[in-house]
């Protein structure tokens, strides 16, 4: 089913009270940060949404999918479920190789894997993390580094599903840049619950949640997309210290690149 | 045997003086312990007790307070029951009737018990039987009845792991229970209670006078270490069970309690090691009078 956009209709906060809004509506292609303090309810409105909840959350709120309420099937069965989601929790439990927990997976969905699939998943997650994933590897003994790229891979190869919700990459131990990457693609809607700075100023809108309530929405200004890619820059010199660092390397200046003008200058 | 079928049938009749309830339903809980079961029951029982009339009922085997905390925050009647010396699962079904009878005012019983070797299966073909699933506690075909006939498999813990693992899970408690109907819960926050509502109200009820029938049969207990031997020999245990079988067939299996012990075979156990006499039980008592006169 062609998802064009999601809306989500007002429900209550903490304190019982009314957010403050008519409703949000989330077109296709759309990259939303949601951002508030920790035990605000953030995660809340990702469940809300992977839910697709019909005021029968917590927060009451009510969820749209091309302005109409979903069905039960699309909302709890796994193979036709829209969303993929991408939880805090970084830990697998299944006795398993990764290969066959890949195909395992495939098969819950209720898909055939095209020849290759699961190799280039692997492939996908080794662009993200440092030390590579090999197929016969135990699920139990990866890195969490390495889980969490793996998972990133599987959402976005695996669990192919229109919306994609994503709870703080930023934690995660892996080339952030690259996962957002991966995961966002075009004509998807795709929901991010950050305490980053540059995730959110990169994406196009933010919701600001407090008390359990959505209480502003913003668009990315102009101006806010230059510092997201200040930011960005700054992000980027920071990995590029911390190779140096894992490497035994002594940091003598500070040294600041500007990649596309290709610019170097000491300061 | 005569004086045995007359005192069953006995039981059997309806001794409740509350007007009895047309549309009364049993809910039964069942899953290992820290699964959540108590955690989402009282999320259950919020979103219930303002339009009917609970009645809460809490298994466990050697100690609980749960159903007194379940009292005093919620304000329903409850009870506790432990199992003891007993299977839990054979001390519920032991027990259904009992609760059932003094609970003929109340529109929804909610039992829960820690079904605990997953061989067993405690619930009933006329009510909802709901498995609360700890997602991290390995793999689903390792359950038994427990989980296979379950109308409800509620899995918790799913926050702890990735959306894979948990489609993954899913797809398994599906194979071993394809008509399960899988509910993804948090004892948490309470999330997935309000789905286990609308299951429990849809649910049929049970009919005041047609006789409850186990989904599954109890794993049997007929060896002389059911009798409390604790000898590891073979001998020694044929030798308890041919008494301990001997003196049930003295005593009508009625588990009225007078002895002093819950059940006839608790009973039967203290007799045997010594620690009670068999004229506790006022049956065998009538029995000797009756001989000697």
């Amino acid at each position: 089913m062609p998802i064009n956009k999601i809306t989500i209709l007002p429900g209550i906060n903490k304190f019982g009270r009314k957010e403050n809004f008519e409703k949000i509506d989330i077109k296709k292609g759309e990259v939303i940060a949601i951002v508030g303090r920790t035990g605000a309810g953030k995660s809340q409105l990702l469940y809300d949404i992977e839910r697709l909840a019909q005021k029968d959350t917590k927060s009451k709120r009510e969820i749209l999918v091309n302005n109409k309420t979903p069905n039960r099937e699309l909302r709890f069965n796994p193979k036709r479920k829209l969303i993929a989601s991408l939880a805090q929790s970084m830990n697998f439990l299944t006795d398993i190789s990764v290969k066959d927990f890949l195909q395992l997976h495939l098969e819950s969905r209720g898909k055939k894997a095209r020849p290759g699939l699961l190799k280039e998943v692997i492939q996908e997650a080794n662009k993200i993390t440092g030390e590579a994933i090999l197929p016969e590897m135990n699920l139990l003994n990866l890195s969490g580094g390495q889980s969490r790229a793996l998972m990133v891979s599987d959402v976005a190869n695996i669990s192919v599903s229109p919306i994609i919700l994503i709870d703080e990459i930023e934690n995660a131990g892996i080339k952030k840049e690259q996962a957002i990457k991966i995961l966002v693609e075009e004509e998807k809607i795709v929901l991010i619950v950050t305490h980053d700075p540059s995730l959110a100023l990169n994406a196009d809108k933010r919701i600001i949640i407090k008390d359990g309530g959505i209480v502003k929405i913003l668009n990315t200004s102009l101006k806010e997309k230059g510092i997201a890619h200040y930011l960005n820059w700054i992000e980027s010199y920071n990995l590029e210290i911390r190779e140096k660092i894992r490497k035994g390397q002594e940091i003598k200046n500070i040294e600041i690149y500007c990649e596309p003008a290709k610019f170097k200058k000491e300061i | 045997m005569k004086f045995n079928s007359r005192l069953n049938t006995h039981t059997l009749t309806n001794q409740g003086s509350a007007e009895p309830k047309m549309r009364q339903k049993l809910i039964i809980f069942a899953g290992t312990p820290g699964s959540g079961k108590t955690s989402i029951i009282k999320y259950i029982i919020q979103e219930l007790k303002n339009d009917f009339k609970l009645f809460f009922a809490k298994f466990d085997c050697l100690q609980t307070s749960d159903n007194e905390r379940i009292a005093k925050e919620y304000k329903i009647p409850t009870v506790k029951k432990l199992a003891g010396e007993l299977c839990p699962d054979h001390y519920t079904a032991l027990e259904i009737p009992k609760i059932i009878r003094e609970n003929q005012d109340k529109d929804i019983i909610i039992l829960e018990t820690a079904g605990l070797c997953l061989r067993c299966s405690p619930y009933i073909k006329e009510g909802l039987g709901i498995n609360v699933l700890d997602i991290t506690s390995g793999d689903p075909s390792r359950y038994g009845p427990i989980l296979t006939q379950a109308d409800v498999a509620a899995i918790s813990k799913g926050d702890l792991i990735s959306q894979a693992e948990r489609e993954i899970f899913r797809a398994k408690v599906l194979k071993v229970n394809p008509k399960a109907k899988i509910v993804e819960i948090n004892g948490l926050t309470g999330e997935g209670a309000i789905d286990i509502v609308e299951y429990i109200k849809a649910s049929s009820c049970i009919k005041k006078d047609k006789k409850l029938t186990l989904k599954h049969s109890m794993p049997s207990a007929l060896c002389g270490y059911c009798y409390g031997n604790k000898i590891i020999d073979e001998k020694e245990e044929q030798k308890r069970a041919s008494a301990g079988k001997e003196l049930k067939n003295l005593i009508p299996g009625l588990n009225c309690g007078k002895c002093g012990f819950k059940s006839c075979n608790e009973f039967i156990r203290a007799v045997l090691d010594g620690k009670a006499i068999k004229e506790q039980c006022p049956f065998i008592k009538q029995k000797v009078a009756n001989k000697n006169n």
